[in-house]
């Protein structure tokens, strides 16, 4: 058997293996998942020979079930249901979490770029832009295997902060996903193994058939880290939307129902996006970061294309984010009313408001970080003179998306405005408008790119002309068909209202599939103006990209925040109530400064994991220095 | 090209004359008015116009020979959008709401004077200038700010520490989240699934689409749906209920919540937070019929902490209205308002 033979079996083995391991967790799981979860029958008495079992109905799906499970615990305010130091529990419990929820998402959101990454390369048929996105991804998965060991130890703080800080919730928690608990360590075994197999295998299934077992091994890797999410979500699922237990928080025997809760693949969807968009704003401030202190051209060429690949990642994930959280929103309505109208339209209204305004810096800098883009190439400046009508539309649209519906004003004011709805500022600050607001700025976004996009070329098919009137065409309609959406949206019933949301997405999307698509076609053997010069952008961009990521971050930490504190006083939504000192709902300033904090330990550690990352690149070897794109050769098909 | 910016340059001038005329008097303020359920497109549209025509009025200034110096494009156009959020809008927007359009409007002049390299240049080049230009205008301007700065920070801080007798500022919940279930009565109702037993078609069924169809018309003029007038002797069903609820609403609501259910009532400015303008379409075109119902049988007493600081004098009306006079007067709400409950199938 010849080497090349015996290497390319063992790689297949290794993808074996892979799926193997993914495969492992779910073939153990099966027992449990058929069976009542192994859980002894909380009454089940021995009768004349006979077990007598107790039934309970589901507080949700309302159907009937085998009580399988001791109820929820009646906790009191004591050092036995929750010890403490001298300091308020939810506090360090607020700040682990949320430590690991940064690095958890960073990890998970790594290797799916590196997938999309590395498959560029190997279907790119220029061989020296092949080679430096395998670099990138390669660079990448680098960084990736710091923070996963990070990872790793801050969810064992997070676990030993549950166990000590909230004994008797985690023993409830624990006892209802046990099975679910057993599967996810599983699956972070399966996790790490393939992690490692991928990295250490990079170097020896470079090319061919090998390259592409690789890139398989890619797929396994993020099929593991997105079940593993999932798996995640369905503790904090339940927590908001329990089901699968009784009124007492029996477990009736049902993983599935317990897993499955009304909000647990709206949150699915949003966090997979959102984790994205966060991997791909945190990649980008790291590639800025290296920027503004390159000291040669072509390490500033190099970290330019780097930010630049990232944030196109990270916004190509940010766009559809909006609507997943729209989504969300509307489940979280339906399951139940007055959760709905904690959110946006009582106590945590404001910070809604924030997150809004967090929203628009995203798209804002996104923007911004476009029109700084279209400085490096030449030819560009015939869009630059219109970039004023680009803003105005995005400060419309940030302006009534951040309108908020409680008005903070004094009594003085609020007797001036004759009464607490304004005839402006009321309409800004409902549904209707919002979602207006929200898609006028994505589909400008969308408009920027396509200007980025085409910003050094002139297209030279024979209906150029044609194609360029269309696409005006195009978005003025789409801009039109959004506004009108959201003024007619104030004269239909709700639920039709709710449902008009679809129209204007679809608008905005296909403002973003068929104009990309057409804008290719018509820029296919382009006359080219110039070439992009990598590395020749103002310092600006990259405090944009910096931005981007420090918003994601903040963001994320307030969402956060948002949803766990929509329970209110209950560690299970009307199942089992927080009885601790902590169950009452932080100010809103205490909340932004702890989500400072946060952010801030996270920008730090972070830098020391990037730090990490950076002193092993200076032991690369030259080959891979040698691959260091963005040299004044570099070819102006790079976006 | 130059037509049209010539046209742009016009409207803009003309826009700018009559805003300064509004605002001086010069001109009476009503001379363009915003006109209520309008005034939101009014607002934008207006300010679209002005963005044409100040793009005219630069263009055509360029063209002259006179170019406006960007960083005072920059400064003039904020400015601006300051003055008309303060003088134009009315009723008077708050502050709070004036800070935050004014810190975006900030943003936005800054992304368009640095959106290029080259303007970006023009617009600090004055700055810069302050800063270390060898001139004697420019030394005479770094004078005066560093005697002004520090006067102006000392005014900051000295006005920040001074105790005010201002009212405190409230952030206020103005829908605090419902219970699941309330009581009235002696019957508990889940908020999530009851239904307005009033809201019924004519063979007495519950029916959303049915009345939906009869209520007013919104926009200017609020019709009736045609042969859908309650007050009619003939009208049976969910009509002959709204106009029972009218009658209800007439005898114990118009007072406070006035005649045109705009919180305008003839006791309305003795309360402050005057009350709920139904007509607005952040209140009642918001909720379910079962929140209103909450908060009509439970008042301004029964809110829940999270109501805080409960600024609600609203009676508890279980206690002088019967269930079904409660269902019946929100029935006539929405009929009169024209917006329909909020449903969530």
């Amino acid at each position: 058997m010849g080497s090349v033979t015996r290497t390319k079996l063992m790689s297949v083995m290794a993808l074996c293996a892979m799926i193997g391991l993914l495969l492992m967790p779910i073939l153990v799981a099966i027992p449990a998942l058929a069976g009542d979860g192994g859980a002894p029958a909380a009454d089940g008495k021995k009768e004349g020979g006979e077990a007598k079992v107790e039934k309970g109905k589901d507080v949700y799906y309302k159907t009937e079930g085998i009580v399988s499970g001791p109820p929820a615990p009646k906790t009191t305010d004591s050092e036995k249901d929750y010890p403490r130091y001298n300091f308020e529990s939810r506090v360090l419990l607020w700040f682990a979490n949320q430590q690991h929820l940064y690095y958890g998402s960073f990890v998970l959101a790594v290797p799916i770029f590196c997938m999309v990454i590395e498959f560029m390369g190997v279907v790119t048929k220029d061989k020296a832009m092949a080679k430096r996105y395998d670099q990138l991804a390669y660079d990448f998965i680098k960084i990736s295997l710091t923070a996963y060991s990070l990872t790793a130890i801050l969810g064992g703080i997070l676990i030993f902060t549950f166990l000590t800080l909230y004994p008797a919730f985690f023993q409830y928690l624990s006892g209802i996903f046990r099975p679910v608990m057993h599967i996810y360590a599983l699956m972070f075994v399966a996790e790490s193994g393939t992690l490692y197999i991928y990295y250490y295998g990079w170097d020896k299934m470079k090319e061919g058939f090998l390259k592409w077992i690789h890139l398989s091994m890619s797929v396994v890797l993020n099929v593991i880290g997105t079940i593993l999410m999932f798996l995640a979500n369905s503790w904090i699922g339940f927590m908001m939307s329990p089901a699968g237990v009784d009124e007492q928080g029996r477990y009736l025997g049902n993983i599935w129902h317990v897993i499955h809760t009304a909000l647990w693949n709206p949150l699915n969807l949003h966090r997979i996006l959102g984790n994205m968009a966060f991997g791909g704003g945190v990649v980008a401030a790291y590639a800025a970061y290296r920027f503004l202190s390159a000291k040669t051209d072509e390490e500033r060429a190099h970290y330019d294309w780097m930010g630049y690949i990232a944030m196109a990642l990270g916004v190509a994930f940010l766009i559809p984010l909006p609507f997943a959280g729209y989504w969300l929103m509307r489940e979280v309505y339906a399951y139940r009313q007055q959760m709905g109208i904690t959110l946006m339209g009582g106590l945590l209204a404001w910070l809604f408001i924030i997150q809004a305004t967090m929203i628009g810096i995203l798209f804002l800098s996104t923007n911004y970080y476009l029109w700084q883009a279209l400085g490096r190439m030449r030819g560009a400046e015939k869009y630059q003179r219109y970039i004023k009508y680009l803003v105005f539309l995005l400060t419309c649209g940030y302006l009534v998306f951040i309108t908020p519906h409680t008005i903070v004003m004094t009594p003085a004011e609020l007797k001036a405005m004759g009464g607490q709805q304004h005839p402006v500022l009321g309409n800004y600050g409902v549904m209707s408008a919002k979602n207006g607001g929200i898609n006028v700025i994505i589909t400008t976004t969308v408009l920027s790119f396509v200007w980025y996009m085409r910003g050094n070329k002139v297209s030279t098919v024979s209906w150029a002309k044609f194609g360029n009137i269309f696409m005006g065409c195009f978005f003025f309609f789409a801009y039109l068909n959004i506004i009108m959406l959201a003024i007619y949206g104030y004269y239909i019933p709700a639920n039709v209202r709710v449902g008009l949301s679809v129209p204007q997405v679809a608008t905005t999307l296909s403002c973003l599939f068929f104009m990309f698509a057409l804008n290719s076609v018509m820029m296919k053997g382009a006359k080219q103006m110039g070439p992009i010069e990598w590395g020749k952008i103002s310092a600006r961009s990259q405090y944009a990209l910096i931005m981007l990521a420090t918003a994601f971050t903040w963001m994320m930490g307030l969402m956060g925040y948002i949803r766990s504190s929509v329970r209110l006083f209950w560690h299970v939504n009307e199942i089992m109530r927080d009885n601790s000192p902590w169950a009452y709902t932080h100010t809103v300033g205490f909340a932004a400064n702890m989500i400072s904090a946060n952010v801030l330990f996270f920008w730090i550690s972070i830098m020391f994991v990037f730090w990490l990352g950076a002193l092993a690149a200076k032991k690369a070897p030259v080959e891979a220095k040698a691959a260091v794109p963005g040299r004044a050769t570099a070819p102006a098909v790079g976006h | 090209m130059k037509a049209l910016m010539s046209v742009g340059a016009l409207i803009g001038v003309l826009g700018l004359l009559m805003l300064i005329g509004m605002i001086f008097g010069v001109v009476p303020s009503n001379t363009v008015r915003l006109v209520e359920g309008y005034m939101p497109m009014q607002v934008l549209s207006e300010l679209a116009i002005f963005v044409a025509g100040f793009a005219g009025l630069s263009y055509l200034a360029n063209s002259m020979g006179m170019t406006i110096p960007r960083f005072w494009q920059g400064v003039l156009f904020w400015a601006f959008i300051q003055t008309y959020l303060k003088f134009r809008i009315y009723p008077p927007i708050p502050f709070s709401v004036r800070a935050m359009y004014g810190v975006v409007s900030f943003v936005a002049v800054f992304m368009w004077v640095s959106a290029n390299e080259e303007d970006w240049k023009k617009f600090r080049q004055p700055i810069l200038n302050v800063l270390d230009a060898n001139t004697g205008f420019h030394k005479a301007l770094r004078t005066m700010y560093l005697i002004l700065l520090p006067i102006l920070i000392g005014g900051f801080s000295f006005m920040t520490m001074k105790p005010s007798v201002d009212e405190p500022i409230e952030l206020r919940t103005v829908h605090p989240a419902p219970p699941a279930s309330t009581k009235v009565h002696g019957k508990t109702y889940t908020l999530q699934t009851s239904q307005n037993p009033y809201r019924v078609n004519l063979e007495g069924k519950y029916d959303q689409a049915y009345s939906n169809k009869l209520i007013v018309e919104q926009g200017m003029g609020r019709l009736m749906a045609p042969n859908a007038n309650p007050w009619d002797d003939k009208a049976e069903g969910y009509l002959k209920y709204v106009r029972e609820g009218g009658e209800i609403f007439f005898q114990n609501c118009h007072f406070c919540h006035g005649d045109n259910l705009n919180g305008r009532g003839l006791h309305a400015f003795a309360f402050n937070p005057i009350p709920a303008n139904f007509t607005d379409p952040g209140t009642i075109a918001q909720l379910q019929e079962t929140f209103i119902f909450w908060r009509v049988a439970k008042g301004g007493i029964g809110l829940p902490n999270e109501g805080f600081p409960w600024a609600s004098v609203m009676p508890p009306w279980e206690q002088h209205l019967t269930t079904d006079e409660i269902w019946k007067v929100i029935l006539f709400e929405y009929w009169h308002t024209g917006y329909y409950p909020r449903t969530w199938d």
